[in-house]
């Protein structure tokens, strides 16, 4: 196979603008609503329209061939396509272009279908006016393009990882293995994320701790992983293989270099405060390794729980000398050309929903708290017993569904995936260890839909006796000697329950980061309605963020168990892998750029330009955009006093010849 | 000292507090005139209609009355302010629900037009709880408490229509186990008492007072045995028609079941503006709590004398 560059098919403003507008039916998402036929007709009054027409799917290769046709044999320079959204197939049309040689900023598309097709369907008379509308402003439009250039920059062969759980373990393990050197960032003292909070995983019962910390020892010792715990990420500048990070080091209060991990200071150290690992439920001292099996296993002091008392520093104490009480914070600035969100996941906090107890009732707990009670090294070493009395209970019941599915105010509409078969496998654990126990579940619905799944509960229920109760949990309150009164419906049997047990679980699901919303800031990244990282594209592009260069996988795209989690990890490393392999991206020509004559210098788009992409000549007194940097927001344009900004693609002529075209119907 | 502010409503009777219990509608007066709200009349209000009863047969017309009852507060450019749940969930409802169906209230524009009025919709329903709760505020209530009670064990009673549908009152995310009311009980002095099934109706709602009595008076059965047991002295309720059952039902469960019972129930029960007027330093007969005791077959049916005792006793 050749291949051959078409010849360029040469377009400049003095050349008379001949435009073709096709419509696309889009199956009947277009052509069930409104009349296709009738939109090509109305097209070929608008000004410039040499010609019209009419396809079942233009993004078809038929369809594409069908605009092909037209510009080589010279009838159309501008194309537009009445379709689906730009965020769609504005990339497909445009590769359609440039296949011929016509610049791909000749294009316009006119989304007629979400606009207008998919939101009025009820209503296609209104749709068609909408749609007559959107045609007519993209004619507009079309009249005043002008082809840009597209620049390529260099990709740093790099990718900076947020989140050192197991999907951001996972993704620096394929990535650097592939050569990349890769920045491991984790806010904590130690990498594993919950995933080393679990005690088995679902459906085959094996140790979770097991799997894992082979796992993080082999991210420390991997070569071209830049391992930075208890670092967060400050500050993100720049695009597209050419970000530059800020990341900041905590202050650990002890030299990592020196520190031995002997643990002698945290014998000594006479602060006894709750270890978050164990959600609380085991005491840590201020000065700490996060649990026995932490990568890096150096020790950190906890500054708002430690008091200075001196004795860890002691000589006698800490042989090495690591103890420093006035570490600061270090800040470290890398150059890297991907990134990828792997910053997981938080549990729903129970506490909001008052009529199940928790928070009140001292024997009602949550979920990750029972997978700490059933952990082999967790606070009472896999032999979980109620908080009130510390005995073993004789009785438990799970609630499903506690924060999901729930479609009044402050509930989260979306399934959590992981806790059906989390709560089944907990209580397969409690009821290996107690066979005489009664283990209830209360579920809406029991969804086993992995590999492996649906047999893990169907034996749980045949083999286990573990006993599935369809209902909601209306109420708890608090019996005698602190047991739980359950009261609950039946919906199988259509009676109402009332059952004790001595200690009631609630099976939170998974909630975004409490501090996604700065994460989305940093790296300008969108969150989707469930407040999760928005993927490019729901099937397409399940990896990518509408950042190029920004990937995202695990539970910060969406609730996900851990095989999916690693796949979607996995994924991420290689897209962005592929990214850097090319070795350079395109960058869209929708900078600003300054006409020279018309600056005054006045520095105003200098002081609003939220990227940094503005300098300022001091020999000539004027402002200079940097188009790598230039993200075509278009703020320093309207903030321009004399008029001088101009941004490409979206400049005032076609901006406001956009606005005449809508305004009126018949333009010129 | 919290500022006052122009507070200005217009009172939604209702129909079963000026028909059964005109002291509930004095004791609101008393309190708001006292915290320095005024309240308007709404001439020519209806009844709201009733939200299970109307609704259930024909929303429509459910609807324009509720809407035409509104539209005599828009009037005048205040808020309806109704203290009965009922009238709330019908006020409320309809109002939220014409919010987000723009076509509902075209239709009921178009049946308005017929008695020359219009529905805008730009005055939101308030209940007097609501009212004193959200639009004056806790601090606002507790600057105003002369009296506490030293030893007064309240079993609060919110009822359905208060706090149900969530998704069409303005109480966040308080619906499953909502503290407002216990909260302004509790500024009085009083204990509010976590009891089982606080939540649970009392008994008179959706028509079943009306159609299956002996339904109805087990709920209240089920209702005041719970009650009984966690050792309240009076109930406090913010509706006239729960008031109703809880009252007068006390006399009904008693005959209907004797034989379960036991000791027959007699507890008073008082409504919350009675309540917090009497903290007010407000005077008891103002807040239509001492009666008549010649007058026979009179509300309230349960002598609320203990009640009375208790104040004398500890407001002094």
């Amino acid at each position: 196979m050749t291949e051959s560059k078409p010849e360029e098919i040469v377009v400049t403003a003095h050349d008379k603008p001949k435009i073709g507008v096709y419509v696309c039916h889009c199956g009947i998402n277009i052509g069930g609503v409104i009349s296709v036929p009738d939109l090509v007709e109305y097209s070929k009054t608008l000004p410039n329209v040499v010609l019209a027409k009419e396809y079942k799917f233009l993004c078809s290769d038929i369809g594409q061939k069908l605009i092909q046709d037209d510009i080589k044999e010279g009838l159309i320079n501008r194309v537009i396509v009445a379709a689906c959204s730009p965020r769609m197939h504005e990339p497909t049309f445009r590769a359609t272009l440039n296949d011929v040689g016509l610049n791909q900023f000749l294009f316009e598309q006119a989304n007629i279908r979400e606009h207008a097709t998919w939101v009025n369907m009820q209503d296609p008379e209104g749709a068609y006016e909408i749609a007559k509308d959107h045609i007519r402003m993209a004619v507009g439009k079309a009249n005043k393009l002008r082809p840009l250039e597209v620049q390529k920059v260099k990709v740093e062969p790099s990718c900076l990882i947020i989140g050192g759980g197991v999907a951001g373990m996972n993704a620096a393990l394929d990535l650097a293995t592939e050569g990349y050197t890769t920045y491991l960032v984790e806010r904590t003292p130690t990498i594993g994320g919950h995933m080393a909070q679990l005690d088995k995983t679902f459906p085959t019962m094996d140790c979770s701790a097991c799997i894992i910390t082979p796992r993080m020892s082999d991210v420390a010792k991997t070569k071209g992983i830049e391992l930075r715990t208890y670092c967060e990420v400050v500050d993100v500048e720049g695009y597209v293989g050419n970000f530059v990070v800020t990341i900041m080091h905590k202050p650990h209060y002890v030299d990592q270099e020196k520190c031995t991990a002997c643990g002698a200071c945290a014998e000594e150290c006479p602060i006894d405060c709750g270890n978050e690992f164990d959600l609380g439920m085991q005491t840590r001292k201020a000065i700490y390794i996060p649990f026995p099996q932490a990568v890096p296993g150096q020790y950190t002091i906890d500054m708002d729980k430690c008091v200075k008392c001196g004795i860890c520093a002691r000589e006698t104490v800490c042989e090495p000398g690591a103890i420093v009480y006035d570490d600061k914070p270090v800040y470290e600035k890398i150059k890297i050309g991907t990134i990828i969100i792997a910053t997981g996941w938080d549990l729903f906090d129970p506490i909001k929903l008052e009529q199940y107890g928790y928070g009140r009732y001292p024997n009602v707990i949550d979920s990750l708290q029972m997978e700490r009670l059933l952990s082999s090294f967790g606070p009472v070493l896999g032999k979980p017993v109620r908080p009130s009395d510390l005995k073993a209970p004789h009785s438990i019941a799970f609630l499903q569904c506690v924060g999901s599915r729930n479609f009044r105010q402050g509930g989260n509409k979306y399934c959590s995936r992981v806790c059906c078969m989390y709560a089944t496998k907990q209580a397969r654990q409690y009821k290996e260890k107690h066979p005489e126990a009664d283990v209830y579940i209360f579920y809406m619905d029991v969804r086993a839909f992995g590999k492996g799944y649906e047999e893990f509960y169907e034996s749980a229920a045949e083999n286990y006796g573990i006993n599935y109760i369809r209902g909601r949990i209306a109420e708890v309150r608090e019996g005698e000697n602190n047991s739980i009164i359950i009261r609950a419906e039946d919906t199988l049997l259509q009676e109402l329950i009332e059952l004790e047990v001595d200690m009631f679980i609630l099976s939170c699901g998974l909630v975004p980061k409490a501090d996604a919303d700065q994460v989305s800031a940093l790296l300008s990244v969108q969150r989707s309605s469930d407040g999760f990282f928005m993927e490019a594209h729901p099937k397409l592009k399940p990896v990518d963020t509408l950042t190029d260069g920004v990937f995202v996988a695990g539970v910060a795209q969406g609730p996900k168990d851990i095989p999916d989690t690693v796949a979607q990890a996995k994924g991420a490393a290689s897209s962005a892998a592929a990214l850097m392999a090319q070795g350079e991206v395109e960058i869209e020509p929708y900078y600003s750029v300054v006409l020279e004559h018309l600056c005054s210098g006045c520095k105003t788009c200098q002081s609003l330009c939220p990227f940094g992409a503005i300098n300022f000549d001091n020999f000539k007194k004027i402002a200079m955009v940097n188009p790598a940097k230039c993200k075509g927001c278009g703020t320093c344009v309207s903030a321009c006093p004399s008029d001088a900004m101009v941004q490409n693609h979206f400049n005032n002529d076609q901006l406001i010849t956009i606005i005449n075209f809508a305004l009126k119907e018949n333009p010129l | 000292m919290i500022e006052k502010k122009n507070w200005r409503y217009g009172m939604f009777l209702g129909c079963v507090a000026p028909n059964r219990y005109p002291m509930i509608e004095a004791s609101i007066r008393a309190v708001f005139e006292h915290l320095g709200a005024e309240l308007l009349e709404l001439e020519g209000a209806s009844c709201c209609p009733a939200p299970g009863v109307f609704r259930a047969f024909h929303i429509p017309s459910w609807l324009v009355i509720a809407a035409r009852n509104i539209t005599i507060a828009e009037q005048i450019g205040v808020s309806p302010l109704t203290g009965c749940n009922g009238c709330y969930g019908t006020l409320r409802d309809a109002w939220v629900e014409m919010e987000h169906e723009p076509s509902l209230k075209k239709m009921v524009n178009e049946h308005l037009a017929k008695v020359g009025r219009v529905y805008k919709g730009n005055r939101e329903p308030k209940h007097i709880v609501q009212a004193l709760y959200l639009d004056m505020g806790m601090d606002y209530l507790r600057d105003h408490i002369k009296y506490t009670f030293k030893d007064l064990k309240v079993a609060v009673h919110y009822g359905c229509h208060i706090i149900k549908p969530s998704d069409k009152r303005p109480w966040g995310g308080q619906y499953e186990c909502p503290t407002f009311l216990d909260e302004m009980v509790e500024l009085t002095g009083a204990k509010s008492l976590d009891y089982k099934d606080k939540f649970l109706c009392c008994g008179a709602g959706g028509a079943v007072r009306t159609a299956v009595k002996e339904i109805s008076a087990d709920f209240s059965r089920e209702k005041l045995e719970n009650i009984r047991n966690a050792g309240a002295d009076i109930i406090i309720d913010v509706c006239p028609f729960c008031h109703l059952q809880l009252d007068l039902g006390q006399l009904e469960a008693n005959g209907i079941y004797k034989d379960i019972i036991g000791e027959p129930y007699k507890i008073p029960v008082i409504y919350l503006t009675q309540l917090l007027g009497l903290a007010f330093g407000i005077d008891p007969n103002q807040l239509g709590l001492v009666k008549n005791h010649q007058l026979a077959g009179v509300p309230p049916f349960i002598s609320i004398e203990p009640f009375l005792n208790i104040v004398k006793e500890q407001l002094d």
